[in-house]
């Protein structure tokens, strides 16, 4: 059950990944960080509305409403320094990310300091479950719950919506949605402030039930990239199957080997790039 | 932010680097016979990054807060103390760091140092480069044997097996009738020694107890729930978790989500270092758990930890952890060391010369005295006691507390660790 | 853009006499420039002339650095000619079979693969403690040079004259082999591999056989510098293979301009004085780094040598001279 919760979280994060991938082909090394700043931000906006006499029952929403609102830096990042390189090689858009990875973390720390925070307590205010023999949160359920209605929401965005016939026209062939009078730039940006939503969400959800630390995106990025891998690259199915197959193979191999853990994670990406490059669900390999 | 005195740098290259704000306060007119007048410069190596960072931070406030009052009162003989702070981060780049501090900001001294990897490369480069280092933490033992056999200018801090001893010996007193342990670590030299350790010692008391569970996660791991998961499947008695950062209050949380400590014990050594995070409604009472070297709220501490905590909490509205007295041990002894020898010659010491003084001397640090051993070891208690909810904070104290001294739960020099506990009068 | 004559033997001869005249520290600082040289004129091997960015190559200075820390330890080896043969050929026996694995594939899969395999390594490190050392490493002790043990001399002095020197040899010496490298037929086929690789094709190239054997290459130079790198520290350790240590590779050779031949090493130089003016003042020196990458992705990707270039080209100086 803590793979589920695990693969939740992993699910909004790689979502994001995807997403962005999809469209514009950059593989968005500072996810993490973007996780990372969700994260902190909604330690600051629970505190905020708690000081303010807020009920803590009701702390799931500051906290998403924090989450979200900070994903908007998705915006500044891509109109402010994304956009300039989008017709350069994809080597550069990578090291733009990783450029972004460094900024992140330092500005983080300006802000935060470097001391773990967290929202204590409050989640386990929310009580307890019992499904399938084990004891579980009950925020934990609502979190799998939520990234389950996402994922949900991502795919009638994707299909039955106007909106999500151009993303993914633009994802397929971006010339010919361009010659077709889609305004890439008004796509990119969205695209991209979503995918940064998603991941800024994730880090903001995760935190009642763990605490936001220091290099907490640096930690994650690995993980996420393994999702996107096992998933396939640009595929929202493969961040799904990607999120849920690393959660629980996690789980599992804590439970049966644990000396293997992470080292598992890394074989199996290496396994799925030399065997079947396009993981689960991703297009043909380059 | 730090609020460190800078100089200001040209490098080689010809570049200016930017001074910080804040020269020292001007040399006072009592410098004394023998004593240069400029400030004396110490050098400092602080984690910054990290999972490793507030342990760092909390090692630099205590440094700067020392060094507030010392140079309001006059500074060392006269001479006020400046701090060169740089940061520790991998073992290469604080290697170089270090050389700079030595070399080029020709420090007399450089305190610090925090993480194993990097304390243990420090070690041989500080005899190298012969200039008195005293670390704030991170011994091992397999390190120190192979790269510090005879240290002449390193001083080390307590081994970081201690808590992990006095845990051992404690948990026979306070949890009758454990036949099986589970133990949860960081997949690093601590976590694995600290876990050894403790079955060393819990088998002198019990030699049949059985160990049905070890799980070592990577450091900055954020999700235990698995691990709790696999803890409960194993039914221990006893949970024993050396986690002494931001993942001691994640498990806690976690395992109190499952209500794990309602059908067994636990024992935190090093939780104690995050210890005004673990809040009340998550941490139960009952459990064993470690400070290391310092108690914020020790009922016998003296009236210098009463201030420095008072101080701490209204600067910034923490309650400090033990690495800030680790830290004003350091700067403490190294001015007493100073003193001492200034006495015996009547001029400042040389570095070879405050290094004789440093063995051996003890002084009056913020938990209490602490001393160098001859074999240039730190001496000092370990505070350690049962968690409770009565007090008037929102995070859980300890009551009651035991004060063990290194002169019972550390080895004497030149032992083996191992060795000596087998050797104990059970 | 070509270093003319002029220049090279002007900054040769100003490195001859550096230790000379310029503070210890200093000096010591410029071993690692010097390792990180290496490492990356192999590395621009791989990316500047034959178009593939590995995200992973800090595996290959991790390889070296062990090496040599395991040469002097466990087998006694003290020469320092040995550990960096050893860990050249360590590299290489590494980057075989993952090269091999590596470049069937292109642009962004050949650079997750590699950070996967880097990581691998990393973890490899950390967890196998009882060989490895885990987190604390393992010992590099001082090697003998030349085959003199320098005994005399406190290891600043060795490290800023004897070490120093030698470091400078080697860079010497990487640097003629690479020349001859790029210079030669083969390095003119990873060109065209990187310009056209369908054409390469039908000209009878192996693709994937030429870019295995750049990758092997810049292992090589890699390991060579891992070594390089281990001695002034006297420690190796797993950060070494991290990925951000990757990541601060690629930074460098695109700093310096990894589009000309001696890009990468001013990219080494540039990088570590930065690293070392910024890091003692501004705790927060990782912003600015980002700031300086992003500003170079977007605006200068050619680095500093083709801001030079650029700047070259306008000045008469360069009008009179074509």
């Amino acid at each position: 059950m803590g793979g589920v919760f695990h693969a939740a979280i992993l699910f909004l994060v790689a979502a994001g990944l995807q997403l962005v991938f999809g469209v514009q082909k950059i593989f968005n090394l500072a996810c993490g960080s973007f996780y990372a700043l969700g994260a902190y931000t909604g330690v600051a906006a629970v505190g905020y509305f708690i000081g303010r006499g807020g009920s803590p029952a009701l702390f799931i929403v500051p906290l998403v409403l924090g989450g979200l609102a900070v994903g908007l830096v998705g915006f500044v990042v891509e109109r402010g320094l994304l956009r300039f390189v989008y017709d350069r090689d994809e080597t550069f858009q990578l090291l733009l990310t990783f450029a972004l990875v460094l900024m992140l973390e330092d500005l983080i720390r300006m802000t935060w300091g470097a001391a773990p925070t967290s929202t204590g307590g409050l989640y386990l205010g929310y009580g307890q479950a019992h499904v399938l023999g084990t004891v579980v949160p009950v925020y934990n359920l609502i979190v799998i719950a939520a990234s389950l209605t996402i994922a949900l929401a991502m795919g009638w965005l994707l299909t039955r919506t106007a909106f999500g016939r151009i993303v993914r026209a633009a994802a397929d062939n971006r010339e010919m949605a361009e010659a077709l009078g889609v305004d890439l730039r008004r796509v990119y940006a969205r695209v991209f402030t979503l995918g940064t939503m998603l991941g800024t969400l994730g880090g903001a959800l995760v935190i009642p039930a763990t605490a936001a630390m220091s290099e907490m995106g640096i930690e994650l990025i690995v993980e996420a990239f393994a999702v996107v891998v096992i998933g396939g690259l640009g595929s929202m199915r493969g961040a799904f199957v990607g999120a849920l197959v690393v959660g629980v193979l996690r789980s599992l191999a804590i439970a049966v080997y644990p000396e293997l853990e992470m080292l598992l994670i890394y074989l199996i990406v290496i396994a799925v790039l030399l065997w079947r490059p396009r993981g689960f669900f991703g297009a043909a390999a380059a | 932010m730090t609020t460190t005195r800078r100089e200001f740098l040209k490098t080689a290259a010809g570049a200016a680097a930017i001074g910080a704000v804040g020269a020292p306060a001007r040399a006072r007119a009592q410098a004394k016979p023998g004593v240069p007048a400029d400030p004396v410069k110490i050098g400092i190596l602080a984690i910054r990054a990290g999972i490793a960072a507030p342990v760092g931070t909390a090692g630099l406030r205590g440094t700067e807060w020392w060094v507030e009052r010392v140079n309001k009162a006059g500074g060392i003989l006269g001479r006020q103390v400046q701090l060169v702070v740089e940061e520790e981060s991998t073992p290469k780049d604080t290697i170089e760091r270090y050389r700079k501090l030595i070399l080029q900001d020709k420090v007399d001294v450089v305190i610090g140092g925090i993480s194993t990897g990097v304390t243990l490369a420090l070690g041989p480069v500080a005899e190298e480069m012969e200039v008195p280092w005293l670390s704030w933490d991170g011994t091992t033992q397999k390190g120190v044997e192979e790269t510090m056999p005879n240290p002449r200018w390193s001083f080390r801090s307590v081994d970081n097996e201690v808590e992990a001893i006095v845990a051992g010996q404690l948990t026979p007193k306070y949890f009758k009738g454990v036949k099986t342990v589970a133990g949860i670590g960081n997949d690093y030299s601590y976590g694995h020694d600290c876990w050894e350790t403790y079955q060393a010692v819990l088998r002198r008391y019990n030699p049949d107890v059985k160990f049905v569970l070890e799980l070592f996660p990577k450091l900055g791991v954020t999700d235990f729930t698995s691990h709790i998961a696999a803890i409960q499947q194993a039914k221990p008695d006893l949970l024993m978790c050396s986690f002494w950062s931001g993942d001691a209050t994640i498990i806690m949380k976690q395992a109190a989500a499952v209500g794990l400590f309602k059908t067994m014990k636990g024992v935190f050594t090093t939780a104690g270092g995050v210890h005004d995070s673990l809040k009340k409604e998550f941490t139960p009472e009952g459990l064993l758990l470690g400070y290391n070297t310092m108690y914020f709220d020790d009922p016998k501490g003296g009236p210098l930890l009463r201030q420095f905590v008072r101080e701490y909490k209204a600067k910034y509205n923490e309650y400090p952890a033990y690495e800030c007295d680790h830290a004003y041990f350091n700067i403490e002894s190294y001015k007493a060391a100073v003193e001492k020898a200034y006495a015996a010659s009547g001029k400042w010491p040389s570095k070879a010369e405050v290094v004789r003084a440093l063995e051996g001397i003890e002084v009056e640090s913020l938990s209490g005295k602490r001393s160098w051993r001859q074999d240039h070891v730190q001496m000092c208690n370990f505070f350690q006691g049962i968690t409770t909810h009565k007090n008037a904070y929102d995070f859980v104290t300890i009551n009651p507390i035991e004060v063990v001294s290194t002169k019972t739960a550390m080895k004497p020099a030149g032992a083996k660790l191992m060795e000596w506990i087998n050797s104990w009068k059970i | 853009m070509r270093a003319p004559f002029t220049v090279l033997a002007a900054v040769g001869a100003a490195l001859l006499v550096l230790p000379q005249f310029a503070a210890p520290y200093y000096v010591t600082l410029m071993l690692p420039f010097m390792a990180y040289a290496v490492v990356l004129l192999g590395f621009n091997l791989l990316f500047g002339y034959t178009g593939l960015v590995s995200f992973g190559h800090a595996l290959f200075i991790g390889v070296g650095a062990y090496t040599g820390a395991v040469l002097t330890t466990r087998f006694g080896v003290r020469q320092m000619e040995v550990v960096l043969l050893a860990a050249g050929a360590a590299a290489a026996v590494v980057a075989a079979p993952v090269g091999a694995l590596c470049v069937r594939y292109v642009k962004i899969y050949f650079g997750m693969l590699t950070l996967a395999f880097g990581m691998v390594f990393y973890t490899f490190l950390l967890k196998f403690y009882r060989l490895t050392g885990g987190d604390e490493g393992m010992r590099m002790l001082r090697p003998s040079l030349l085959g003199q043990e320098w005994a005399g001399f406190s290891k600043t002095a060795y490290l800023i004259g004897p070490y120093y020197y030698f470091s400078l040899a080697v860079l010497v010496l990487a640097t003629g082999i690479m020349w001859r490298i790029v210079g030669s037929p083969f390095g003119l086929c990873l060109k065209t591999i990187r310009d056209n690789p369908v054409k390469a094709e039908s000209l009878g190239l192996s693709v994937p056989r030429h870019r295995w054997y750049a990758f092997m290459v810049s292992a090589v130079y890699a390991g060579v510098g891992g070594a390089l790198l281990a001695t002034p520290t006297g420690n190796v350790d797993p950060t070494l293979a991290y990925w951000t240590q990757s990541g601060n590779v690629v930074f460098m050779v695109l700093l310096g301009g990894f589009s000309s031949f001696f890009g990468p090493i001013l990219g080494a130089f540039a990088f570590i004085f930065l690293q070392d003016a910024v890091m003692s003042v501004f705790p927060y020196w990782r912003l600015v780094f980002g700031a300086v990458l992003a500003a170079l992705v977007i605006a200068a990707p050619g680095g500093l040598m083709g801001l030079i270039g650029s700047i070259a080209r306008r000045s008469p100086f360069e009008a009179a001279r074509s």
